[in-house]
């Protein structure tokens, strides 16, 4: 870094509108001025805390309108920029250039940009974020999900996939740390980032606004360089590099520089990737974690239905009688039955380390009722709460028996307080893609 | 905004560039490994753009221009390639079908070994390779830009990945190939593919200009990066066809990536590479420059979209074209079920009871039995002209789930059905890229014991054929094509499949449908179909693929 700052020519008055309404835009975007952010902030124990709490720090965007992911906020945004840069336009008569104030908010844009990836590309990079499909989402029809929840069971039946997308994700946060890697991170971030964009709205995801928020930011840096790109490589022209470089001659600046970096890696990378790792190991996010009743996880088929003493044949669409359960290694229990589902669709990202608000598995689909359950072995009893928000409220208070170590008897009171008596037996289900693992596609298979 | 701190005016633009760039004979000494590598790539990169297999070349000539379908311009834009007369294995392995290439690459070497030696042997003074380079770059460009439209237009135009069938949105997630999750993620949301589709073909006509080369092949090594992964983590088959694009834009980025990082990582005033462009002075020159691009512009982007367009609106490759009986249409449940005259009760375990089945809007019927079935586990690719053949609704599933093609004689109301699975071997069977090993066409030994219980070949009466009629003809005549007509000539006859014989008497349009007849074990059948509707969460195909009304 050469020692005398570079001073730069006079910008055309075009170019300083147009940064006065670039600087205001970025900086209502970017600088967190909503109140909920400070009560996030503040509220937190950062000691005791969490990655999760971090992890919705960082999703703040500008809200203006009482819902953060509403489009109106990027309008609202551009007004407010457009008059500030008037209003500053008016006033400010003698600046020549704002090549530093352009400097600052680069830096301030690029870690902001890479905060959003770091804490999105840890749960890829230790597949949190998509975790493998449970045992009822697996026994669940195709067309009874929804396209988001799909697109997250696809990306969950691949692990070692999910780790590489978090990876790349991670690269190219890193490179945003640097002032001269940073066009190349864009280089990543906006087909990465910009394929995250159309798949929410391919797949009717929830993160279609944030994607397009953390695009501009990443637009906004690829823009430094892209005359310098365009000329070397489309024009074929001999090509100066920028020479703006920030000269911090004083020993505090410079300490200072290397504290706060220090600071952001710190969090961002060491503390949040090792809370992350260890979430991996002990406690992923999107499943419960109380342990359900000892070894019942599977498939049953129901082998007797009977409500009201009366007995209900198998059938494929009756509204009462079950089809099949499954019990979840956690205290889940879902039940297959032709009774409608009112989905619960919510597509966003929150990281949550109580069990009740860990719906993963019945957000987004059909088919089936998901009930978290609680139980008494001494007495037998066992009590179903359904998940779903639209059916709070709904038990069903049952007492079981287990004549033997594949068979379950269930007797109590249904959701409408009829009378029940169901037999559950154990089948031993083959995923055709875990079959195909250990014997490949080339073969001839049975199943 | 962008430019704040670059005045070009104020800069000193060092003496060595201020002279004109020569765009030819300007002479620009290579260093003698440089000179070394490029032999090597040359021969290696020639060898890879060129097709390796003489079907292609028989298949490129017999192409009827006058009544294409799209998968003639398809098959001329996708071609292995690589040198492959020494075999497709090192040391008896595939290596998951690179093997190729590094026979190709060994050969190459030894091949610039030798150009290496020639030249010294000739005493040739040999400064650079500026114009071969040139031609390289060109046939690269154009080679990797060909293959990836030709890709590419398969989905802005959906068609690779088709939306779910009914008996596919009925199956569980956990009975389905790895390959089918990840290509039905695709299919369910069809503008994704466009999307897609925009990408790969934008990447292919960005390499065809000498401007935007740089850009496009960023753009195709990004996109088939992805996929190549993508194959590998869901058992994709098409691992070594996409990596194959990563090498060609590696190829061509060569030359720019060092520039790029000297001026933005190191922010260094940086030169443009040094290209070569020949001087097309001549007028036949001249012709043939803009012949062959506006030839190659003209087939390989307006001529495969609008074949491609026919494609998705009539005879979406992936499906079955011609649509079947209009009543027989949806989900139904298997209300009564006899066999021999005994009714079977519905349970879940029935080894032998159908539990639930669907009409197509094509010409299939499925039906889920609670019995091991075999299983094809292809991709259901390829692009066979015959519905029977188009197997994307029954690949990579399992589940229990039957499929059977069925020919309608209307008028007598019988359904002449054949299982759409099939023993296959080889390439058909197993997914593209790592089946490129030799296949043994079958064991002709057992030719005696299949005469003795060969199929039936008047299993369909004369009558029957007649009021079924010839599925050729049964698509929109738009999409009609030489290649269609030619494959249902040479279609084999009798094929030995499971077969069922049933009437069908369908009442309320089609709400209550009674099926009498034989199935394949010859068994009497009597089954009582009861239309459900059934909603899905899955919101419907934004885009309709094919002409079922």
């Amino acid at each position: 870094m050469s020692k005398q700052e570079f001073i730069p020519a006079e910008w055309t008055s075009t170019e300083k509108i147009l940064f006065r309404f670039a600087f205001i835009f970025f900086i209502v975007l970017v600088v967190p001025f909503n109140a909920g952010f400070y009560k996030l902030l503040f509220s937190t124990n950062w000691l005791q805390s969490e990655y999760g709490d971090l992890f919705a720090l960082v999703r703040y965007t500008p809200d203006f309108t009482g819902n953060p992911s509403h489009w109106l906020n990027v309008l609202i945004v551009v007004i407010i920029a457009a008059a500030g840069a008037a209003l500053w336009t008016f006033t400010d008569k003698n600046t020549k250039e704002y090549a530093r104030l352009y400097y600052w908010l680069r830096v301030l844009v690029r870690y902001r940009l890479a905060a959003a990836l770091l804490v999105f590309a840890f749960i890829k990079y230790y597949p949190l974020q998509s975790p493998e499909p449970s045992v009822s989402n697996l026994n669940t029809a195709y067309g009874d999900f929804s396209a988001w929840k799909i697109f997250s069971l696809t990306l969950g039946v691949v692990p070692g996939y999910q780790s590489f997308l978090g990876l790349t994700e991670l690269l190219a946060a890193l490179l945003l740390l640097n002032r001269r890697t940073a066009t190349l991170a864009t280089l990543v971030i906006i087909p990465f980032t910009g394929n995250v964009f159309f798949s929410n709205l391919a797949y009717e995801g929830g993160e279609g606004y944030y994607s397009f928020y953390l695009l501009l930011l990443a637009g906004f840096l690829l823009l430094f360089d892209v005359k310098r790109l365009y000329s070397l490589i489309a024009q074929e022209q001999p090509t100066f590099p920028n020479r703006f470089n920030p000269v911090f001659s004083d020993t505090w600046k410079k300490n200072s520089r290397y504290a706060l970096k220090g600071l952001f890696i710190g969090v961002f990378v060491i503390w949040y990737g090792a809370k992350a790792h260890a979430a991996y190991s002990n406690d992923p996010y999107q499943y419960p974690k109380f342990p359900g009743l000892e070894s019942s996880a599977g498939l049953y088929n129901v082998r007797e239905f009977r409500l009201n003493h009366q007995e209900l044949p198998y059938s494929a669409v009756d509204p009462v009688r079950w089809q099949d359960v499954v019990f979840e290694k956690w205290n889940t229990i879902s039940i297959r039955s032709n009774r409608p589902v009112i989905i619960d669709s919510a597509n966003t990202e929150h990281i949550h380390s109580e069990d009740k608000y860990r719906n993963y598995e019945l957000l987004g689909s059909a088919g089936r009722h998901y009930y978290s359950y609680e139980t008494n072995p001494e007495k037998g009893e066992l009590t179903l709460s359904n998940r779903n928000h639209h059916y709070a409220g709904e038990t069903l208070a049952l007492s079981y028996t287990r004549p033997d170590s594949s068979t379950f008897i269930l007797q109590g009171l249904n959701e409408n307080r009829d009378s029940i008596y169901v037999v559950l037996e154990k089948i031993e289900k083959k995923y055709l893609f875990e079959e195909v693992r250990k014997t490949g596609r080339r073969g001839a298979l049975k199943l | 905004m962008s430019e704040i701190n670059l005045n070009p005016a104020k800069e000193v633009i060092p003496e060595s560039v201020q002279k004109p760039r020569a765009s030819s004979g300007h002479q620009q000494d290579w260093k003698p490994w440089q000179l070394f590598l490029f032999r090597i790539a040359f021969v290696f990169f020639i060898l890879m753009s060129v097709p390796n297999n003489p079907e292609w070349y028989k298949n490129a000539f017999s192409i009827d221009w006058t009544n294409l379908h799209y998968r003639d311009p398809y098959d001329i834009a996708r071609f292995g390639s690589g040198l492959d007369w020494f075999g497709n294995r090192i040391f008896g392995s595939p290596l998951q079908g690179y093997a190729v290439w590094i026979i190709t690459l060994l050969f190459s070497v030894a091949a610039g070994l030798l150009w290496t030696l020639g030249e010294k042997l000739a005493k040739k003074k040999v400064h650079n390779y500026d114009k071969l380079n040139y031609w390289l770059r060109t046939i690269v460009r154009y080679r990797a830009g060909i293959g990836i439209i030709g890709f590419g237009f398969t989905k802005l135009l959906p068609t690779q990945m088709p939306y779910p069938s009914l008996g596919l949105l009925n199956t569980d997630f956990g009975d389905f190939t790895l390959q089918k999750i990840y290509w039905l993620s695709i299919g369910i949301v069809p503008w994704y593919q466009v999307f897609a589709g925009v990408v790969e073909i934008t990447a292919g006509v960005f390499l065809f200009f000498r401007q935007t080369t740089t850009l496009g092949a960023v753009l195709l090594f990004g996109a088939l990066g992805d996929i190549v992964y993508v194959n590998f983590a869901y058992d994709g088959g098409v691992h070594v066809y996409s990596s194959y694009f990563v090498l060609l834009s590696a190829f061509l980025l060569v030359q720019d990536t060092p520039r790029v990082f000297n001026l933005i990582v190191r922010e260094k005033f940086t030169l443009p590479a040094h290209y070569y462009y020949p001087v097309f002075d001549q007028t036949w020159q001249k012709i043939a420059r803009y012949g062959i691009k506006t030839t190659i512009i003209g087939v390989f982007l307006i001529l495969f979209f609008y074949l491609s367009l026919v494609n998705l609106l009539y005879d979406p490759y992936k499906q079955p074209a011609v649509k079947g009986v209009s009543e027989l249409r949806g989900n139904y449940n298997v209300t009564s079920f006899s066999i021999n005259g005994q009714e079977l009760s519905y349970s879940p375990l029935d080894t032998v009871r159908w539990k639930w089945a669907t009409f197509e809007n094509w010409s299939t019927l499925t039906f889920k039995v609670n019995k091991p079935t075999n299983l094809d586990l292809s991709n259901g690719g390829g692009s066979p002209m015959r519905d029977i053949e188009r197997t994307f609704e029954l690949t990579g599933t399992g589940g229990g789930q039957r499929v059977f093609y069925y020919q309608a004689d209307t008028v007598n109301q019988v359904l002449y059905l054949q299982d759409k699975f099939k023993e296959r071997g080889g390439r058909n069977f197993a997914a593209r890229d790592g089946a490129e090993f030799q296949h043994k066409p079958a064991d002709n030994t057992t030719g005696n014991n299949l005469k003795s219980n060969e199929p039936d070949p008047n299993w369909i009466p004369e009558e029957a054929l007649s009021n079924i009629g010839d599925e050729t003809y049964k698509i929109d005549p738009r999409a009609s094509s030489t290649r269609r007509i030619r494959e249902y000539a040479d279609a084999p006859v009798n094929e030995k499949r499971n077969r069922m014989i049933l009437n069908y008497q369908s009442s309320d349009n089609g709400a209550r449908v009674i099926l009498t007849g034989i199935d394949e074990n010859k068994d009497s059948l009597h089954v009582v179909l009861d239309r459900v509707h059934k909603s899905y969460t899955l919101s419907e195909s934004s885009i309709q693929a094919g002409k079922y009304d």
